[in-house]
């Protein structure tokens, strides 16, 4: 299996006013093609800092953060975009743009990187049809619920044929049924469609339904176990 | 990201604040409307006085008065003491490039017909030289013919001085008699001076005003009679046409006519007074068009702080963007963008309502405008009819200029925009 992601012995450092925060302090982690990962952690424990390395919005302080095999803290603005362009993010607060359509959500991404108006409206339609929001997607975000916009969200991620998913907290923000809902979707992309995920959680209940988490405290990955299904 | 696909993005940015983009724009359209009409009315005014002096002033033409160029008023000999006399004519006629001359004496006085009297100024000059100088505007309506060798009762009368009210109510036809009076206020004590005179020729309509040439409010009567009339043999001033109207012709010429008579004398050339006409329009049209900036200059002001605003409200959909892949020069480009269609649209209908405005104006000061049906007459504002010009030139400019500073004041707004980082934007509540 290729590596996707792979960190080595990140850190990150934020300035607090004057005082420097060390929020990751040494992490290393390899996510492999056809993954799903969860990080676990409590708030604080820097989780949210290792999933903005993860996926390209921020550069490390020390240390490495290769995805597919390259060094991001290398790379100019314009590359990293380039880079994010093959990640699928996952918003808690699903991030969508409210004058658009979930279609026209799901093209905008396909739009950013340049596919052609046809292709963009054929693989717009399959993907809500996938997150099975066929009959919705006309819509905008104000008229669907928490659980249909989180997967409109989850569609857009898909556009461009992401060589992983990142979601941060994908159900932190909608209800208990509709978050299994949502499990449910995100299971089936990983067991039938073989997405690599990558997803960041503080809730114990959540990570257990990914193949392998980690957990992590105080900016250290402190421990690492294979879920048993 | 595709150029049509970044247009449509930043429309459909505009379209979600439509008032904000609508009063936006408004700024942009008051800036540009004031440039058009402020240019379009100046030029359409320096375009109608330019034809009106061109009708009654042929282009080689020299207009030679006493003293220092009082030639407005009629050219009394001022200061010097220097007086220009009648026969002063067969000097000059003796000059390089000269091929005529014709003498002019002129008094104010009035014209009375059994229908009415008017107030009017009389002009003795030689008919004959003066229409062969003239040959466009000293011509007689249908009717009448302007005699070659007039006796000293013949009288050729301007168009508004026969029809002075454009109506058809008519003072005076061909044949009919005339009392023609003047106050010599010269004399001790004042003398009221007359004579009764036939009108011999009605001048057809020449529209506008001249210096020298026919006026459609002057009478004419031969010269002799004027000397005898007025008592005097000194003239106001001498009209010279000369062999073409080259630069040079018109400078040595003029040269020779001053040396001739050591400099005691101005000659004014059509061309000149043209010349001094159109540079003195130029200066005004760039003052107006200055001011007519400053209000453009605050509608940039405006559209920048609507953009700062507006990259307020939006840091998150930029984060958004950049998370989804989005550079930054596209980020840029979209801001940038939505400038474009605010500049484009401003100064779209700025130029439609300038050339409304102007026209509104020009119809307002009466009788002009390119909006009316009916042919553009003369005979208001005075004696003119503005009618505004728009040059395509202007049209361009103005465009470029709508364009040019929506764009120039968004462009730090935009490059603010362009540099969030995606990080902090998300976060941003």
């Amino acid at each position: 299996m290729a590596t996707i992601v792979e960190a080595v012995n990140l850190k990150k450092t934020y300035m607090l006013g004057k005082v420097p925060v060390e929020a990751l302090r040494g992490v290393n982690l390899k996510v492999e093609s056809g993954d799903f990962l969860a990080i676990l952690g409590p708030s604080g424990s820097g989780k949210s800092t290792l999933l903005n390395l993860i996926g390209a919005l921020d550069k490390p302080t020390e240390g490495q953060m290769l995805i597919e095999n390259i060094d991001i803290s290398t790379l100019s603005d314009n590359q990293l975009a380039d880079v994010r362009r093959r990640i699928g993010f996952v918003f808690q607060f699903f991030n969508l743009i409210p004058r658009f359509t979930a279609k026209e959500n799901v093209e905008l991404s396909m739009s950013i990187a340049d596919m052609s108006k046809d292709e963009r409206r054929k693989q717009a339609q399959n993907l809500l049809e996938v997150v099975g929001l066929k009959e919705r997607m006309n819509h905008k975000p104000a008229e669907l619920s928490g659980g249909e916009q989180q997967r409109v969200a989850i569609a857009r991620a898909l556009a461009n044929n992401p060589k992983f998913l990142l979601m941060d907290e994908p159900t932190g923000n909608i209800d208990s049924k509709a978050a299994n809902d949502i499990m449910g979707l995100v299971k089936k992309l990983d067991e039938e469609k073989g997405v690599t995920i990558i997803m960041v959680t503080h809730d114990q209940r959540l990570a257990s339904q990914a193949r392998r988490t980690v957990q992590m405290f105080d900016g250290l990955i402190v421990n690492e176990k294979v879920n048993h299904k | 990201m595709k150029a049509s696909d970044i247009l449509s993005y930043s429309f459909s940015a505009i379209k979600l604040r439509k008032l904000r983009a609508g009063l936006t724009t408004l700024g942009v359209v008051i800036g540009i409307a004031a440039i058009v009409a402020l240019l379009s009315i100046t030029q359409g005014l320096q375009e109608t006085i330019t034809l009106q002096l061109q009708r009654g002033f042929a282009t080689n033409t020299l207009i030679v008065s006493a003293g220092g160029g009082v030639v407005f008023g009629g050219g009394d000999a001022a200061g010097s003491g220097f007086k220009l006399f009648v026969n002063d004519t067969q000097t000059i006629n003796k000059l390089e490039n000269v091929e005529l001359s014709v003498a002019i004496i002129q008094r104010t006085g009035s014209i009375q017909f059994a229908a009415g009297a008017r107030n009017v100024t009389i002009v003795g000059v030689d008919f004959d030289s003066y229409a062969s100088i003239y040959p466009t505007t000293f011509v007689a309506e249908k009717g009448g013919v302007i005699p070659d060798n007039p006796t000293n009762e013949m009288v050729v009368v301007g168009k508004r001085v026969s029809d002075p009210w454009k109506n058809g109510t008519v003072l005076c036809n061909v044949n009919d008699t005339a009392e023609i009076a003047w106050l010599n206020a010269a004399a001790r004590p004042p003398k009221p001076e007359n004579y009764t005179g036939s009108v011999a020729a009605v001048l057809q309509e020449i529209g506008g005003f001249s210096i020298s040439g026919p006026s459609d409010y002057n009478v004419y009567i031969p010269l002799s009679k004027a000397q005898s009339f007025f008592g005097t043999d000194q003239c106001n001033m001498i009209i010279v046409r000369l062999t073409n109207d080259d630069k040079t012709t018109i400078d040595n010429a003029s040269k020779a006519i001053k040396a001739v008579f050591g400099d005691q004398v101005s000659v004014m050339s059509a061309t000149a007074v043209l010349n001094t006409l159109s540079s003195v329009f130029s200066v005004i049209e760039l003052f107006l068009s200055g001011i007519a900036a400053i209000s453009l200059l605050v509608a940039g002001i405006g559209i920048m702080n609507i953009m700062i605003v507006s990259l307020m409200e939006r840091t998150r959909e930029i984060g958004i963007l950049k998370a989804l892949g989005m550079k930054s020069h596209t980020v840029l480009l979209i801001f940038l963008g939505e400038s474009v269609i605010i500049g484009l649209l401003g100064a779209i209908i700025g130029v439609a309502s300038g050339w409304g405005l102007a026209n509104v104006v020009a119809i307002a000061l009466g009788g002009g405008g390119r909006l009316r049906n009916q042919a553009p007459q003369t005979g208001s504002f005075g004696t003119m009819a503005i009618n505004p010009v728009l040059t395509p030139t202007v049209t361009l400019l103005a465009l470029v200029f709508g364009i040019g500073v929506s764009v120039i004041f968004a462009i730090y707004p935009a490059w603010r925009a362009s540099k969030l980082k995606p990080v902090e934007a998300l976060r941003y509540e």
